[in-house]
């Protein structure tokens, strides 16, 4: 038996919107106390995945299972999931305080462990001297919390989060993801979230999982997806700026139909290199610099480097392309190719 | 102020025919209709004087007077509160984009453009004892019908009827604030096991408040006059005066028994009773916190 419920399998989950497919043979497993980070891109389907896990919304075929048994029958308030939308979805005639109480007060819970349960929630995340506010008297970042407060008092065995720190400014987003680990860290609950946000998708998941187009393409620790992205799609959405890829036979090497990457992380700044590029401009980012390079044959290059390199757009320079982190992938299926050195097995 | 004098002149040319039509057809008509209400002004001859009290000392001892006000007040009480049902009930019921649903609403919406004297004749038939479908409706149940127009109870209660008909408005209104109303509140409450009418009580109607209250206060103002035409067409006030509602007796007492001076004066005694009833229910709203 594992310490906590909540654990999530979805298979071979498909949804279409009319014609538009939002969700295409969707596979997927969360585990119990797990969270799960969900990254895509616009339209990929993350949000989709969340409303049928909450059961708003029903799936065309395939399964959901909590807890290994099948939910396809089960209302959204016997789920014992918690979500919070993307654009909050606070109830404007109440006040904090109502909006706290309000799953409560349909569940009938007794009004004295109702009212612990909303003060502790708003504690927990510093808004109990705004109990008495409206929504329409808060700032984002507030509403923000009284979102994530909403869905505490709940209570569930998941929590699903449609990036729930979207709207928030960098220093309010940072202190907000800092909150939600330490909920996820006290409560050990199940938590799915959502973010388009590239530092997020690496720093607040156990795992991440990349969607595109309604298909996952891979589900691992982030770090693993960082260094190994099982596809094209994956090496060009996942980091900032993303993963150099150059058709084989170009600045990266030769390699008949094989699409080579390396991410400008992994483009050293070297007199002797084998790449020949001009910088063409420069992005200061205060502790690196992103170098945007063209090579003679038009390939553009990112390159990241220290933040005080002395070069111009227009400089000369050249590049040399660790070879350990160089990534192969075929052309045809855009799938990875694992190579026979084994060096990024 | 220096900025006034150099804001452009447009904006109240503009309003300038309105403001000449409210001036003349309306503010004008107003003033004298109170000065009216103090003289023996009878419309024909052409020297009104002033007689002090003497209209009032008359509204005071006018039993027609006392029965048209409880005519009055019946049809609003009544009508009012059915009126709103209707209109909030249905426009909520058929806000959601279903098949078909745009026909239902049309027909809700298609009484009211009708021309009420029109309704009206078409009334004549629905209450008509002998062949009227309403008699037939309730033959269906085992009910022997009501010779409707000749009872004062049921005349009255024709009238509610024929005015429940042309809600078109007040149900434009809740359909489309009915809409603006976000879906996603909607999905939050069903995550937390709001069903149906929980959702109507705790987040539609109180989402819809200040809609309703001003529907509400629109349709008291609304009742209180437009039931001058079904009385005119279908009972011209009787049975046993049952129908002769304050706009009714109005009409009657200036353009057919005493002249304006005595019809000025209820004119005011409606307007004083429509402010009343108005602030009866805003203190309602106030005291029950119906509004944020
Ligand atoms: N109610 C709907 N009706 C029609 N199409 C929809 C509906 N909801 C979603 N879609 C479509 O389904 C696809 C997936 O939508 P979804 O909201 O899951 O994307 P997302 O990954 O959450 O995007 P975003 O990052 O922009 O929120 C999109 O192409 C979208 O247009
Ligand atoms: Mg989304």
């Amino acid at each position: 038996m594992s310490a906590h419920p909540g654990a999530i399998r979805l298979e071979t989950l498909t949804k279409a919107y009319g014609s538009v497919t939002a969700l295409h043979d969707v596979d997927l497993e969360v585990r119990a106390g797990e969270l799960l980070t969900l990254v895509g891109p616009s339209g990929s389907g993350k949000s989709t995945i969340l409303r049928l896990v909450a059961g708003l919304d029903r799936p065309d075929s395939g399964r959901i299972l909590v807890d290994g048994t099948d939910v396809a029958q089960v209302p959204p308030h016997r789920r014992a999931v918690a979500m919070v939308f993307q654009d909050y979805a606070l109830y404007p005639h109440l006040t904090v305080r109502g909006n706290l109480l309000f799953g409560l007060r349909v569940r009938r819970v007794p009004r004295a462990e109702a009212d612990r349960r909303a003060r502790a929630a708003a504690e927990r995340l510093g808004i109990a001297d705004l109990l008495d506010r409206y929504p329409d008297q808060m700032s984002g970042g507030q509403r923000q919390r009284v979102a994530l407060a909403r869905a505490l008092v709940r209570e569930p065995t998941v929590y699903l989060l449609d990036e729930p720190l979207a709207s928030l400014d960098a220093q309010l987003r940072f202190a907000t993801r800092a909150d939600l680990l330490a909920v996820h860290r006290d409560l050990g609950t199940t938590m799915v979230h959502v973010t388009h946000d590239q530092a997020e998708a690496m720093t607040l998941g156990d795992r991440l999982a990349v969607l595109d187009a309604g298909r996952v393409r891979q589900v691992g620790p982030p770090q693993q997806v960082y260094d190994e992205p099982a596809d094209l799609v994956v090496a060009g959405f996942l980091g900032s700026p993303p993963m150099n890829l150059v058709p084989g036979g170009g600045v990266l090497g030769e390699a008949p139909g094989l699409t080579l990457g390396v991410r400008p992380e992994d483009l050293a700044l070297d007199p002797d290199g084998p790449i020949e590029a001009t910088v063409e401009a420069v992005e200061a980012l205060g502790s690196e610099a992103i170098l945007l390079t063209r090579c003679p044959d038009g390939t553009r290059l990112a390159v990241r480097t220290g933040p005080r390199h002395g070069l111009r757009a227009g400089a000369g320079l050249r590049l040399r392309p660790d070879p350990h982190r160089l990534h192969r992938f075929d052309t045809e299926t855009g799938q990875r190719r694992r190579r026979a050195e084994g060096v990024d097995e | 102020m220096s900025s006034r004098s150099r804001r452009p002149l447009t904006p109240w040319m503009f309003l300038a025919p309105y403001g000449v039509a409210v001036l003349l057809l309306i503010a004008l008509p107003a003033l004298l209709n109170l000065g009216y209400a103090f003289t023996d002004h009878t419309g024909l001859t052409r020297d009104p004087r002033f007689t002090g009290l003497a209209n009032l000392r008359r509204l005071v001892a006018d039993d027609f007077f006392l029965d048209s006000l409880e005519a009055s007040l019946f049809h609003v009480a009544v009508s009012v509160p059915l009126r709103l049902l209707a209109a909030v009930g249905l426009g909520l019921l058929l806000a959601a984009p279903r098949p078909g649903g745009r026909w239902f609403r049309v027909a809700v919406y298609l009484p009211t453009v009708i021309p009420d004297v029109a309704l009206a004749v078409l009334f004549l038939w629905v209450l008509n004892p002998l062949y009227g479908p309403l008699n037939q409706l309730l033959g269906l149940v085992g009910h022997p019908g009501y010779t409707w127009l000749a009872e004062p109870t049921t005349a009255r209660v024709g009238v509610v009827l024929m005015l429940l008909f042309p809600i078109g408005e007040g149900f434009l209104v809740v359909l489309a604030a009915r809409r603006l109303l976000d879906g996603r509140l909607y999905e939050a409450a069903a995550l937390e096991g709001c069903g149906p009418f929980g959702q109507l009580r705790r987040l539609t109607l109180p989402l819809l408040a200040p809609v309703l209250v001003l529907l509400a206060v629109r349709d008291t103002i609304l009742t209180l006059q437009v039931n001058f035409v079904p009385a005119y067409v279908l009972t011209d006030g009787r049975p046993a005066n049952a129908t002769q509602y304050l706009p009714v007796y109005i009409f009657d007492h200036a353009f057919e028994f005493s002249g304006f001076a005595y019809g000025a004066l209820l004119t005011i005694v409606l307007m004083v009773i429509s402010a009343a009833v108005i602030t009866v229910q805003l203190l309602a709203v106030r005291r029950w916190r119906v509004l944020r």
